[in-house]
């Protein structure tokens, strides 16, 4: 009886040690610790954090850097989803350590950043990044630029929109497939609507013109200069005609069925349906060409095109920025990386990998005349160059986020709960105005 | 319910079964019981199947009409993808070293205060075991927020102990233990043991251990599934640099994700270990479910 | 596993002996008064864990959280006081009253078929059966995934266009159904993944009940002429009352808590769907706190639930005792 007790002491000893080491290990594994700074031999490793797809890992850039320079160890971690990617960063920020050298910013976040959270972050102009400032298009530097002038983050991408679509979809269903003629025929967002109208009545089954409202109504505000905040900051939301319009237009097209009722990038419905066809067009952004092909696969290569949005309208949807939080122990190193990642060269090479547009203006001349064979040789560089340069500076603010998502998710019920338009655009804004008080 | 006496045998009374002198199974199953019972699992059973075809094809195959029935090839390499996607293999990591860290914990201590519940005197021993089963009563999303502000005020939110930290040790373990160990201990061996000098250090290490090990493996099973589940806390605290298998399948399933099948195949290699358990230990696993029913 | 437990007789360390003489050797005092001390503080040395724990990580948040629903709070901004504000902003809010509806709805049609199901299967797990094992762990089976393992398996299952359910629905002739998007549809389909995930294992709580209900009062229904659902309801039913109160507790109180299931069910978006039908407290708490950042609104949200969740059980209890009040006073014999 005595071994077999010593044996359960022996083994629950054993257990917890060993749990508590492996605790002990484990954390010490987990690459979010700003302290990870120095390892032999003079090496210094910076951390980076980023979320979806920033395309500097796939464009092998990291490991170019690092053979270029081999005194600097990069390490790079990314969280899949930007909403889980912030909170988390929020934390770490409010406790003071655990960011990473360089933490990435999405767009509807810069503004938040800048307004409030300016002592927690690096000025730029400072380091070696700040020679890059002036490389930028005007509104991208613009948006990361507090008050006072400091710049909290450099740009990385940008978003120009198209629109892309289903050329043989469109063929079936008896509409021009050629991009000219297409530009030719959508002079505005109404004749949009009208070839979506064209589109339903021949189109084969089981498919819709647009994937949904919201993505519609995302397209036609991208194009605005005034969203949901004017010049001096204060909410517009309810008192702006044009996101109005572009609330009812876009209501009024999923009332009429022209859109495939599926939630972006959350429904796997919207998943598949690049591939299955359930849709025939779609407001992209330069950085949903590699979302398309890795969706639609080898079996959608030639299938899809794109030509510009009605009008010849530019607009801008999302955009990134790289920032260095102010607990960083290697502010040099990494704003070197930073400059280094968002020159012209690189930029280019990510375009070309991923699809993310360069934000940097000598890159952007440098990608002008890029095509792509999977959208049918589509002169994509051109396309997108068109609208960077066509969109207007938009006006951001603190909860542009907050309504933006509010806005869809009411198109969302008009679309497959039956809302009605007005009812479903005063849901939304309340929900706005709960929120943001 | 009024007792009932035994009946006299009555020759020639029709019986709807044999008589045994059995306390359970009074009757025998018919084919309507084996068929609902065979229907039931394969609806119970069914998904975890749906999980393996879909994580071996790829995801444009899974919604033609009909869907396969069958696996696929692809699933090695879904599987890597996955574990290149979330880091799942870390996330198993992790999930055993919280699991096995607040099990082990769990039962020390659950055992220690069930043993001083069930049969040590103490004054306020009413009082606290009242407040012990009033906190089952607190859900676990009340302390959320300050939780996790406490966590980010400590520097350990994001690290493994943010999350072994509140669960160390369970109302309803003590609550547990405490019955056991009110059935399965003899006040005589107690007291025997006070009266030969033995502290109460040494009367739990040497008598009530032992007699509590088989209640201890079952709230142990328990504690570890449970904590191998944890999902609403850890998903707060940890992201995806340090998460455990929950909360790597929450990222896997929320945004930018590449492909169902990726999906699958990382829900199929996060799920495994738990059903191998279940198939190695499901008898064992199904008592301590039953037993723990009856003495709860 | 039996409920006798091996006990262990006089080969324990310490062999019974005759009680020792009342008067001891002054050398022992101090002995004999450590070992009293350690007698008397021992069991509050046990229980102490329990409590510095729960007192660090569970009553500390708790109060906590009332400090903080009275401010207005962000992370990495001031924390300013803001009194009742959040509660007014809660109690007047739609939203809040639409997530306490979805709850209960979800939480109804998650529970109520749920128990009678295992309270039908655990009847005829009763049964005698060859393969007994194999069905019983059969029913076990889905206890093993975890709330984000089985919300992404159904989630596909439950897809619009490409799902094994509306394919299986194709079979019979119905449409397909938008499981995500429609308001019934939604909550019907969460309510499936979670009675899907607890049924068996609360059929064999109920068949562990059951087997304790002495086989001699069947045999006498029996003999009185009492079919088997005469038998079901008169003597299962009353037998299985405790073990029916508790699992219908602690899934009430587990209802209430709905938050993975809806969570992933919406992709990881926490609005429970285009017209919130599927937002449970839980999700609506988590959308304050951790997509709006409103740390302070998550804090009364997560205190408001707290006092109807308090209430719920009270009600509950005391309903109970009412009704089994009553069945006394009316006498239950047949």
């Amino acid at each position: 009886m005595d071994t077999r007790r010593t044996r359960t002491t022996a083994v629950i000893a054993a257990l917890t040690s060993g749990a508590l080491v492996l605790a002990a290990c484990g954390d010490g594994e987990s690459a979010d610790s700003a302290e990870a700074g120095e390892t032999a031999g003079g090496q210094t490793t910076l951390t980076v954090a980023l979320f979806g797809t920033f395309g500097y890992e796939e464009s092998g850039l990291f490991e170019q850097y690092m053979e270029e320079n081999p005194d600097i160890v990069i390490e790079y971690e990314s969280t899949q989803g930007e909403d889980k990617y912030w909170p988390a960063l929020q934390t770490k920020l409010n406790s003071g350590s655990g960011t990473a050298d360089i933490q990435g910013i999405e767009v509807a976040r810069i503004s938040e950043v800048t307004a409030n959270q300016a002592d927690l972050w690096t000025d730029l102009r400072d380091t070696a990044a700040g020679e890059r400032v002036a490389d930028y298009v005007d509104w991208k530097a613009d948006a990361a630029t507090t008050a006072d002038g400091q710049v909290l983050g450099l740009g990385t991408d940008i978003g120009p929109m198209g629109l892309c679509y289903r050329s043989d979809l469109f063929e079936e269903a008896g509409l021009p497939t050629d991009p000219a003629e297409l530009a030719a025929q959508l002079g505005s967002w109404e004749d949009f609507l009208a070839l979506g109208e064209q589109f339903k009545a021949g189109a084969p089954e089981g498919t819709a013109f647009h994937d949904s409202a919201g993505g519609l109504y995302n397209a036609i505000v991208s194009t605005e200069e005034q969203i949901y905040y004017d010049a001096s900051g204060e909410l517009v939301l309810e008192s702006n005609q044009a996101l109005r319009d572009a609330f009812d237009l876009a209501a009024q097209a999923g009332q009429d069925g022209l859109t495939a009722k599926l939630e972006q990038f959350v429904d796997p419905s919207w998943d598949a349906g690049f591939g299955s066809g359930t849709f025939a067009s779609i407001a992209c952004p330069s950085w949903m060409i590699g979302y398309i092909k890795g969706k639609a696969g080898d079996s959608g290569s030639g299938k899809w095109n794109i030509t510009t949005l009605p009008g010849g309208q530019g607009g801008n949807w999302g955009g990134a920025y790289l920032g260095i939080p102010a607990a960083s122990e290697h502010k040099e190193e990494a704003a070197e990386l930073i400059a280094w990642l968002t020159d012209a060269e690189q930029q280019a090479a990510v375009f070309a990998n991923v699809g993310n547009f360069p934000s940097n203006t000598s890159a952007i001349e440098l990608v002008g005349d890029t095509t792509d064979e999977y959208f049918q040789g589509a002169p994509i560089g051109e396309v997108f160059t068109t609208s960077a340069q066509n969109a207007p500076t938009q006006i951001l603010g603190p909860n542009d986020g907050v309504a933006k998502n509010a806005m869809v998710q009411a198109l969302l019920s008009v679309e497959v709960n039956g809302v009605d338009p007005a009812d479903a655009w005063e849901a939304g804004v309340s929900q706005v105005l709960n929120q943001v008080r | 319910m009024t007792t009932i006496t035994r009946p006299p045998v009555l020759p020639g009374t029709a019986l709807q079964a044999p008589r045994r002198r059995r306390r359970r199974g009074n009757h025998a199953a018919g084919w309507f019981t084996y068929a609902v019972l065979a229907g039931t699992a394969v609806l119970f059973v069914g998904p975890f199947y749906y999980m393996l075809v879909a994580a071996s094809r790829p995801m444009s195959e899974m919604v033609q009409s009909p869907p396969p029935l069958t696996p696929g090839p692809n699933l090695w390499a879904n599987i890597q993808t996955a574990l290149g996607q979330q880091d799942i293999g870390r996330a198993i990591v992790n999930s055993v070293i919280v699991s096995g860290t607040v099990t082990v914990a769990t039962l020390l201590f659950c055992t220690l205060a069930g043993f001083a519940f069930a049969k040590l005197r103490f004054r306020a021993k009413k009082a606290l075991f009242g407040i012990t089963i009033g906190t089952m009563m607190i859900p676990p999303t009340l302390g959320v927020v300050p939780l996790y502000m406490v966590m980010a005020e400590l520097d350990l939110a994001g690290r493994l102990a943010s999350v072994i930290l509140p669960t160390l040790v369970t109302a309803f373990g003590v609550f547990f233990m405490r019955q056991y160990l009110l059935q399965a201990l003899p006040d005589e061996l107690i007291e025997a043991a006070r009266v030969d000098g033995a502290t109460s250090l040494r009367t739990f290490w040497s008598i009530v251990l032992p007699i509590a090990r088989p209640g201890m493996a079952v709230l142990g099973m328990l504690t570890f599934m449970t904590a191998w589940n944890d999902f609403f806390w850890p998903v707060i605290t940890l992201n995806s640099s340090n998460p455990t298998v929950q909360v790597a399948l929450n990222n896997l399933g929320s945004g930018y994700v590449p492909d169902t099948a990726i999906i699958m195949a990382g829900t199929l290699v996060g799920t495994l270990p738990v059903v191998v358990v279940f198939l190695l230990l499901g008898r064992q696993i199904v008592s301590g479910i039953m037993a723990g029913a009856v003495k709860g | 596993m039996t409920s006798t437990v091996p006990v262990r007789p006089a080969t324990s360390p310490l062999p019974p002996t005759e009680p020792h003489p009342a008067a001891q050797p002054p050398r022992r005092t101090l002995r004999s008064r450590l070992f009293r001390w350690e007698a008397t503080s021992a069991p509050y040395v046990y229980v102490a864990p329990f409590f510095l724990l729960f007192a660090a990580f569970g009553l500390f948040p708790l109060v906590y959280t009332v400090w903080v629903s009275l401010h207005e709070f962000r992370l990495n901004a001031e924390m300013t006081w803001v009194g009742l504000d959040n509660f007014v902003w809660l109690f007047t809010n739609a939203k809040f009253y639409n997530a306490l509806l979805k709850t209960f709805t979800i939480g109804v049609l998650s529970t109520v078929p749920q128990l009678l199901l295992a309270l039908g299967l655990a009847h005829l797990l009763n049964y005698r059966m060859k393969a007994r094992n194999f069905f019983r762990i059969s029913m076990i089976m889905p206890y093993a995934t975890s709330v984000a393992a089985s919300t992404l398996v159904f989630a596909q299952i439950f897809g619009r266009d490409g799902g094994f359910a509306n394919w299986m629905l194709s079979l019979v002739g119905i449409g397909a159904v938008d499981w995500r998007n429609g308001d019934l549809a939604a909550q019907i389909a969460i309510a499936v993944i979670v009675t899907w995930r607890w049924t068996g294992y609360n059929a064999l709580i109920y068949l562990a009940g059951m087997q304790s209900i002495p086989y001699e009062l069947y045999e006498a229904a029996s003999l009185d002429g009492a079919s088997r659902w005469q038998q079901f309801r008169y003597i299962t039913l009353p037998g299985l009352r405790p073990t029916i109160l508790f699992t219908v507790v602690v899934s009430t109180i587990g209802a209430t808590q709905l938050f993975g299931e809806p969570l992933l069910f919406g992709g990881g978006v926490p609005n429970g769907g285009a017209v919130n039908q599927y937002q449970t407290v839980g999700l609506f708490m988590y959308q304050q706190g951790w997509q709006y950042g409103s740390l302070g609104r998550a804090a009364a949200v997560a205190w408001v639930t707290f006092v109807l969740i308090v209430v719920l059980v009270l009600v509950n209890t005391a309903v109970v005792r009412l009704r089994t009040a009553q069945r006394l006073t009316e006498g239950e014999d047949r």
